[in-house]
């Protein structure tokens, strides 16, 4: 046996020796048979004339290598485009149109006071440099705060906390640092607060405008002459903002649960008017209530729960029914439902229908009578009240376990806050018991 | 404030001349108020309210062995009053929408008793319209039925005895009635009329029995519509949401006057200052 030299030796020495059985041409077994001397399988001579490839039943496309094509059998390919043409691979270094170059080239900004000379990367095209103002120059803005002669001060601007000097040296700082009033504020001689400062520019500024301009009326549009800067305003504003900033988390806790109460009172007394088409006003107590606010609201409560009419939803007709002169009742019993359940959400009308259902109540009732209407509308009612108290008690269950759990992370409050706290819970079920 | 007429003893006796003697009557007790009133029939009865209740429905019998593909079952529609009264009171015609394969789709029913009867294949919805007379009501009223001709699926096979019947009850309102209308029909049976006792019957004269349905052909098949079953079942219901509402609101008193861990517990006096 001829010792195993590599396949293409062995390959030609097989061909060589054909001895006149054709053979089949596959690499490997023809190897190893070659090499174990086996006999080896025949074909029609036709086929031995044929390319060294294999003839596979299709041609393998050009974009997938061979070992991939193989394994997939060619199933389940993505298009076939090429990513990246081979051909432009070459090319990409072509010859641009116009010739460009980078030069080191010295430029001077608008935006400098000083003379400095500085030099930067310029890309010249076909040997002409770029001109025009350097590109940043236009972000260099600048505020134009106005100046007054002696007269003018005299005239318009004095003041009696402010003296010259430090109006001037107010108006300095102002030029200087952009009208930054925290740094201006840091860098003043004397100790003034922020609001002072401003609103002595403000007045000055705006003394000016109106001093200079011929008539109001031309500066009338300015909005530094529109509007005149409220420091007090400013003062509380930043005041209330750091409070709210250092507020502890059971603070916050307390303000959410106070908003979330208010909002639910408003949210299903104004579910009641809608029913009710009430004339007897009822007093709304103010949606923002800050946590020591609780007072007033558990004042009204008690206020509103008297003059909430008893529910006589069966004489209140909407007024799409006034319009009609005849209608059927089932009609008029939609209508009424439908003003019932117009403030619910969709999930709550679910649950009223569902609720209705599993007392074996029809939906709709069978024989819809005036009778048997004002008593559907009344249960429909009473459930909405009954579902309304169960989300209650769920959510006074979930906040008592919450205090619970948190009882035991956070210091105690104090028993007035808390006495507050629990005097509204209180009014407000009472209010429920009026309802 | 109730109007004065509802208190006005019934007319004695059937017929226009009474009711309008008794109504006269009333006006006449009115202070400063002429005894003819010209605006007498246009002016409106405000809070009071006077409904008619009605049946209205189908009844599909199979045509059994005359049945061919096209021709499987004839049915009636109809609208009659609720206890079988003669509606013609109030109705002036009534038209059926039928299915526009139906040759002259449209069919006016001019008088009582309101119904079509026809013979076909198919079930489809059909559009009730009723014109009521002049001094009822300007407007129309539409109502929808769905015919019905075939059983609910585990009936059984169909019978030529035995029909499919659909009926739907509801009642005609009118909020504000004139007052000459009022007075037309508030002794009618076909009426009802809240807050006045029932009058009693009008004599059925001769002609008046022709117009109601209390014999008519299909009556064995009428439902009967009380509203006696619904409401039972309402106040029961009402009853158990009624305990239910109770019970939580225990449940939420008690979870107030539930003591927490954190609190510093200096009496309940402080502490339910508002109560």
């Amino acid at each position: 046996h001829p010792p195993c030299r590599g396949r293409k030796t062995v390959r030609t020495l097989t061909l060589a020796r054909s001895t006149g059985v054709p053979v089949l041409l596959r690499p490997s077994s023809m190897d190893a048979k070659d090499i174990l001397g086996l006999q080896k399988t025949s074909f029609p001579s036709a086929q031995e004339k044929k390319p060294r490839a294999p003839k596979e039943p299709q041609r393998k496309p050009d974009g997938v290598s061979r070992e991939v094509y193989a394994l997939t059998g060619g199933v389940g390919m993505a298009p076939l485009m090429p990513t990246i043409e081979a051909s432009h691979l070459k090319r990409r270094p072509a010859v641009e149109k116009e010739k460009v170059a980078w030069q080191w080239l010295p430029f001077t900004s608008s935006a400098r006071t000083d003379n400095l000379q500085l030099y930067h990367w310029v890309r010249v095209v076909n040997n002409v440099p770029p001109t025009g103002d350097y590109d940043f120059a236009k972000y260099n803005t600048k505020v134009d705060v106005l100046k007054y002669t002696d007269e003018e001060y005299e005239k318009y601007l004095t003041e009696p906390t402010w003296s010259r000097e430090e109006t001037d040296q107010l108006f300095e700082l102002c030029q200087r640092f952009d009208l930054r009033f925290i740094v201006i504020a840091d860098r003043f001689p004397t100790a003034r607060s922020v609001e002072d400062l401003k609103s002595r520019y403000y007045s000055v500024t705006r003394a000016l405008l109106i001093a200079r301009a011929r008539s109001f009326d031309e500066v009338a549009g300015n909005p530094l002459v529109k509007e005149t800067f409220n420091a007090a305003h400013e003062t509380e504003r930043k005041r209330a903002l750091s409070a709210l900033f250092s507020q502890t988390k059971q603070q916050e806790r307390k303000d959410a649960e106070v908003l979330a109460e208010a909002k639910r009172i408003m949210e299903s007394r104004a579910a009641n008017k809608n029913v009710e088409e009430a004339g007897a006003p009822t007093s709304l107590p103010n949606a923002a209530v800050p946590a020591d606010g609780v007072s007033p609201l558990s004042n009204n409560l008690p206020s509103s729960a008297a003059t909430h009419p008893a529910a006589a939803a069966n004489t209140s007709i909407p007024d799409t029914l006034r319009m009609l002169k005849v209608y059927l009742r089932t009609h008029a019993l939609d209508q009424m439902v439908q003003a019932v359940t117009a403030s619910a959400g969709i999930r709550m009308i679910k649950r009223v229908d569902q609720t209705l259902q599993d007392l074996g109540v029809n939906l709709k009732p069978k024989v819809p009578t005036k009778a048997v209407c004002a008593e559907h509308l009344e249960l429909r009612n009473e459930i909405l009240t009954l579902l309304n108290i169960q989300k209650q008690l769920q959510n006074k269950e979930a906040e008592v376990l919450a205090n619970r759990e948190s009882s035991f992370t956070e210091a105690p409050t104090t028993p007035k806050v808390h006495a507050e706290w629990v005097t509204t819970l209180f009014s407000l079920c009472f209010c429920v018991e009026d309802i | 404030a109730p109007i004065i007429l509802s208190d006005s003893p019934p007319a004695a006796a059937a017929g226009a001349e009474p009711a309008l003697t008794a109504a006269q009557k009333a006006l006449r007790s009115k202070p400063a108020r002429a005894p003819e009133d010209p605006d007498k029939k246009n002016k409106k009865l405000k809070d009071v309210e006077i409904s008619f209740p009605i049946v209205y429905g189908t009844i599909s019998f199979w045509l059994g062995k005359k049945a061919s593909e096209y021709n499987s079952h004839k049915w009636t529609v109809y609208i009659r009053s609720a206890t079988n009264e003669d509606l013609s009171v109030i109705v002036k015609r009534v038209v059926f929408q039928l299915h526009p394969s139906f040759t002259n789709p449209t069919r006016v029913v001019e008088q009582p008793p309101f119904e079509l009867s026809e013979s076909g294949w198919g079930e489809f919805e059909i559009a009730i319209t009723l014109y009521f007379h002049s001094d009822v009501c300007e407007k129309r009223l539409d109502l929808f039925h769905q015919l019905k001709l075939y059983p609910e699926e585990d009936a059984g096979p169909q019978s030529t005895k035995k029909p499919v019947v659909v009926e739907t009850y509801d009642e005609v309102v009118f909020p504000e009635p004139t007052e000459a209308f009022f007075l037309r029909v508030q002794n009618h049976p076909a009426a009802t009329v809240p807050r006045l006792p029932p009058g009693p019957m009008e004599l059925m004269s001769h002609d008046k029995k022709r117009f109601d349905t209390k014999d008519h052909s299909l009556s064995q098949w009428f439902s009967n519509f009380s509203e006696a079953d619904e409401l039972l079942k309402l106040a029961a219901a009402r009853q158990q949401v009624q305990a239910h509402i109770a019970k939580l609101r225990r449940q939420l008193s008690m979870i107030e006057g539930m003591p927490q861990q954190s609190r510093v517990i200096s009496g309940p006096g402080q502490q339910f200052g508002h109560g």
